[in-house]
């Protein structure tokens, strides 16, 4: 464990000094850009005490400049003129930049904190979520299946009732696997789409997080219910069922409850099996559900929250706060994924009673 | 045929086949000619650049496995650590952050016409998704290696002379994890397709759409993103309250339905694909 944390502090340490690096190089950059634009104004001097709005200053500078160069009109007057075009570019680009440049202060910093905080608790909710969702459809997914293998259908009502389970489920495979931005513009007309609830359901359910995942927590189910354990157990009048109803079966109630324990079941010990190898998926899980999230806040354009701010930054080449925010959506994978090793580290200690 | 058929992965395939020619001819009977070409070339070039994808995607694996083996067996555990560090880094960058940003490049590079080429634009855009997709494949392959090596297969190969170069390339990883790797490859088309149509759907709907059109070239996720197609799909809302438009859908609303049933549809399918693959094969 001791290593495994000291390589995430090294990748932090790494990647927060290379995005610094980073910001410096794009601010000196900045700095460099603009001291050039300057440059062509200081050929002509000091002029910062002239108002160019006023018509009788801008009179003023032509005599001014008459005199200081006598019997040279022309080159005067393109003097004079490249000196009002250049106040005018200057004001213009003032005036275009006062809406979308944005420079990194105390209280932007606060700002983007504000949305990170956001954004991290939505991230939590969602991958809690997720996380029981992806035990629980892969749990009644493997009791459905057993039961349909060990009883398969006999009447043509049961055939029926199965297809119709079949078809809903292929439309609810159908719906898991659509992208956020697809459900989120099909009700968007009827439904307010920029909520945090909302942000948190499209999360469960969209861009095929849920299912994915299911899926490899089923086969890790599958895997493990044929290893020769299994049938020690049986073979030991272990419960084995997997009716939802009947004294040796699997009650809807475990299933559906967050801490899921099956006592004198035989599912028991292949759940808490499968469930010790899903724990190394979870930092995959965990960056794939990020990527959702992102995708969902930037898609959806809801103002306000971490990434859709980062996408509109990175619109108007604010670069300083643009590295912030990649920085903290960086430390929020590097904390899951410590947190993830913790986890395991932990569970390991619980099977192999050693203090590695 | 029936074997066709009830092999899951490949009466997925048929179905996904079928599906997309149903929905061509129906396209081609009731969409307009400048969308119908729209939508063919969007869904023409995400597949090009998804299968592209793989195709880096198994190259940059496979190098990249057999680079940290070699290393991996060294005295010297420096290099080793400094490319599983390196990698590790780049798993901790979100997907979509690091495609987004390498796509912003490839849009400012090809409107400084430093890049002019439309097939080095597909190259480039492959290349830098696998970049963040290749790692699993990595995963993959080194757990086979790791397995493999345990056996007595492995020493007997090496006792006899055999160089371990062609123990891992040839005997571990082609003879022996070929369906694994597919089947990854299968998984890794899918990723691809839902990375390209979200990145390039963000990028059309956040970042200015006009850059976006003339340098980027159309996929699905852009042509959702346009103004027409969104309304299409904020139709199927309309009809969530009012039940009696839904025959309208098939026919006023056709461009964004078909873009985003064959976004979701392929996705749907390469998943029944790829599990049906590891059903057969008992992977």
């Amino acid at each position: 464990m001791k290593s495994k944390l000291l390589e995430h502090l090294a990748g932090i340490a790494f990647v927060t000094f290379a995005l610094l690096a980073a910001l410096w190089v794009i601010t000196i950059a900045s700095g460099t850009a603009q001291r050039k634009q300057q440059a062509g104004m200081e050929r002509f001097g000091d002029l910062s005490f002239i108002d160019f709005n006023n018509p009788f200053e801008r009179a003023l500078l032509r005599d001014v400049i008459n005199i200081y160069y006598p019997g040279r009109s022309d080159r005067n007057d393109s003097l004079y003129n490249a000196i009002v075009k250049y106040k005018q570019k200057e004001f213009a680009d003032k005036l275009q930049e006062t809406h979308v440049a944005e420079g990194l202060s105390l209280q932007k910093i606060i700002e983007i904190l504000g949305m990170y905080v956001n954004f991290f608790i939505i991230f939590v909710l969602v991958m809690v979520l997720t996380y029981y969702g992806v035990q629980t459809m892969a749990v009644f997914r493997f009791a459905y299946k057993k039961r349909r293998a060990l009883s398969p259908a006999s009447s043509a009502s049961r055939k029926i009732q199965r297809m119709v389970i079949d078809f809903l489920a292929g439309l609810g495979t159908l719906l898991l696997f659509c992208p956020a931005y697809v459900i989120a513009y099909s009700i968007r007309t009827e439904f307010n789409t920029d909520t945090v609830v909302f942000m948190v359901l499209l999360g469960v359910i969209s861009n095929g997080v849920l299912i994915t995942y299911a899926n490899k927590f089923y086969s890790f189910l599958v895997a493990e219910s044929r290893k020769g354990y299994v049938d020690t157990a049986i073979v030991k009048n272990m419960n084995a069922g997997y009716r939802f109803h009947s004294a040796d079966g699997i009650p809807i109630s475990s299933i559906l409850n967050p801490v899921k324990k099956f006592k004198g079941h035989v599912f028991d010990h292949i759940f808490r099996n499968a469930r010790f190898q899903y724990l190394s998926t979870i930092k995959e899980q965990a960056s794939f559900l990020i990527t959702g999230l992102i995708i969902i806040e930037m898609a959806l354009n809801i103002h306000g929250h971490l990434n859709y701010e980062m996408l509109r930054q990175l619109l108007y080449k604010n670069y300083s706060i643009v590295v912030v925010m990649i920085l903290l959506i960086f430390y929020t994978v590097k904390m899951t994924d410590i947190f993830t090793d913790y986890l395991i580290h932990r569970e390991n200690m619980k099977y192999e009673n050693t203090n590695q | 045929m029936m074997k066709f058929i009830r092999s899951k992965d490949t009466r997925w395939l048929s179905i996904w086949v079928l599906s997309t020619l149903a929905v061509w001819i129906w396209d081609i009977v009731f969409l307009n000619k400048p969308a119908l070409h729209k939508v063919f070339n969007g869904f023409f070039n995400t597949f090009i650049i998804a299968i592209l994808v793989v195709v880096f995607t198994l190259i940059l694996g496979w190098m990249v496995t057999v680079l940290l083996h070699a290393l991996q067996s060294r005295t010297n555990r420096a290099p080793y650590l400094a490319v599983t560090f390196l990698m590790n880094l780049i798993r901790s960058i979100p997907q979509i952050v690091g495609i987004l940003f390498a796509y912003v490049g490839i849009t400012l590079l090809v409107a400084g016409s430093v890049i002019t080429s439309k097939a080095l634009v597909f190259i480039i855009m492959a290349i830098s998704m696998s970049l963040f997709i290749f790692l699993e494949l990595v995963d993959l392959m080194r757990d086979r290696i790791d397995h493999f090596t345990k056996l007595d297969f492995y020493s007997a190969m090496r006792v006899c002379g055999i160089p371990e170069r062609r123990v891992v390339n040839f005997d571990i990883l082609w003879k022996n994890s070929r369906l694994h790797i597919q089947n990854k490859l299968i998984a890794v088309l899918g990723y691809a397709v839902f990375l390209q149509c979200s990145v390039d759907f963000i990028i059309s709907v956040g970042l200015s759409t006009e850059v976006n059109e003339v340098t980027l070239p159309t996929t699905l996720g852009s042509l959702l993103a346009k103004i027409d197609s969104k309304q299409d799909i904020l139709a199927i809302g309309y009809t969530l309250t009012h039940p009696g438009y839904t025959g309208h859908l098939f026919f006023e609303h056709l461009q964004g339905m078909t873009v985003a049933f064959l976004i979701v549809f392929s996705l749907v399918s390469i998943y029944h694909i790829a599990n049906g693959y590891a059903e057969r094969h008992r992977l």
